[in-house]
């Protein structure tokens, strides 16, 4: 493979990497806003409205809160903020602003959301996940699931920082 | 037989047939709609015509349960419960030995308070010195909770519930042949089964009959209310 394929390569990879991220990202936000009671899927029943919006958001506070992790004043304000970093998130993903620095945000984040998976599964909590949205359980499916995003996130980022890197190299070679 | 004569006499047969099988079918859902008002009426708090109506799968001997219990729904029964905003529906979800060794057996005793009408007084006496039985059962598990369920009946009240209770001495998880409580415990088992419930305690929250997704583990009161707060302030 010549130089130019494995640097086409190397950029596609890194484009569906990205909108991968983006799209893990937006299925997780939507899960924390979307309304809770949906009898039937159709697109009306999903429309977000602020009461629901607010109900979701205390709704993922008590899931929050059953980690048993952080302290009861901290709950409120990271469940309301949580939901909204990933969507802002998944949007500069999607638009690959910044890419370097976005990718290495949330592969921080989604190491952070391992590690509290990995603790929680191996206390036995038995809790619901709350990542995709509620009445999902945490199971050792989800261990491996967390760990492959993280996986993907450090892809991602490192994949962003040598294609940065190649990109300033070949323009300051430009004469 | 002339079959041309035979086939209105089918057909009669045919309907009559039908009309009892429909009448059978309706009826079995119902008698068990009425088992599950019974069995909720037993062992609620509150007046079922609140609109919010709280569902919680507990197990007697589980700490995080004991913890909810005392931290959240004490002070929702105090609050909300007594005006008349939250129907607090308890369900039994006995985890097995090893986990939990005198669970079912807690549940027996608070299910036959409850058909005296004193699954309150009973639950609360169970709860509130859950570590003082659950830890020294092993040393005299037949008789451990006994003395608790007793401190919280009047004599007269206690002699029912030993009576309702003979047939279940055995600290023996799997449901017992001659328990009159059991079949109760078991349906309790059955209707978390469907959630499923995977860790206790687990609760389901209901508005005006809507139901929300179930939620495990122990939940702050201050939270809940929140929740509470909202769903109410809906139009």
């Amino acid at each position: 493979m010549t130089a130019d394929a494995r640097w086409t390569l190397g950029r596609v990879l890194l484009l569906v990497g990205r909108l991968a991220l983006a799209a893990i990202f937006f299925a997780a936000a939507y899960g924390k806003l979307s309304p809770l009671t949906v009898k039937q899927w159709t697109l009306s029943s999903l429309k977000i409205t602020p009461a629901s919006l607010n109900l979701s958001m205390t709704f993922f506070a008590m899931q929050l809160s059953s980690y048993q992790m952080l302290p009861d004043w901290a709950v409120n304000p990271i469940a309301h903020a949580l939901p909204w970093i990933e969507l802002a998130l998944g949007i500069l993903l999607l638009a690959g602003i910044g890419l370097r620095y976005v990718a290495a945000a949330a592969t921080l984040l989604l190491a952070l959301f391992w590690a509290v998976i990995i603790r929680s599964y191996a206390l036995h909590l038995g809790i619901n996940c709350g990542c995709f949205g509620p009445n999902e359980k945490l199971t050792g499916w989800r261990v491996v699931e967390d760990g492959g995003f993280f996986a993907l996130g450090l892809a991602v980022t490192v994949g962003a920082f040598i294609h940065g890197r190649r990109q300033r190299t070949s323009v300051s070679a430009l004469p | 037989m002339n079959l041309r004569r035979l086939l209105p006499v089918l057909a009669g047969v045919a309907l009559v047939a039908a009309t009892f099988s429909v009448r059978a079918l309706r009826a079995a859902p119902q008698g068990h709609a009425d088992d599950e008002a019974q069995l909720e009426a037993e062992k609620s708090l509150g007046s079922p015509s609140a609109p919010i109506k709280l569902i919680v799968y507990d197990d007697y001997e589980c700490p995080a349960c004991g913890a909810f219990y005392e931290q959240t729904l004490r002070p929702m029964i105090d609050t909300y419960v007594a005006e008349g905003k939250v129907y607090l529906v308890h369900r039994d979800f006995p985890l097995p030995p090893p986990i939990h060794q005198f669970s079912r057996q807690a549940a027996r005793w608070v299910n036959a308070a409850a058909r005296i009408g004193k699954f309150e007084a009973v639950e609360r006496a169970l709860f509130d010195n859950q570590m003082a039985w659950s830890e020294f059962g092993s040393e005299n598990p037949k008789g451990i909770m006994k003395p608790f369920v007793q401190s919280a009946l009047t004599p007269a009240e206690f002699k029912r519930v030993e009576r309702i209770m003979q047939g279940c001495e055995s600290n023996d998880h799997d449901e017992l042949k001659g328990c009159a409580v059991d079949p109760e415990i078991q349906r309790n088992i059955a209707a978390g089964e469907l959630i499923p419930i995977r860790q206790t305690p687990t609760f389901q929250i209901y508005y005006k009959g809507q139901p929300y997704p179930p939620e495990a583990g122990m939940v702050p009161w201050t939270l809940l209310k929140q929740f509470f707060d909202q769903i109410l302030s809906q139009k």
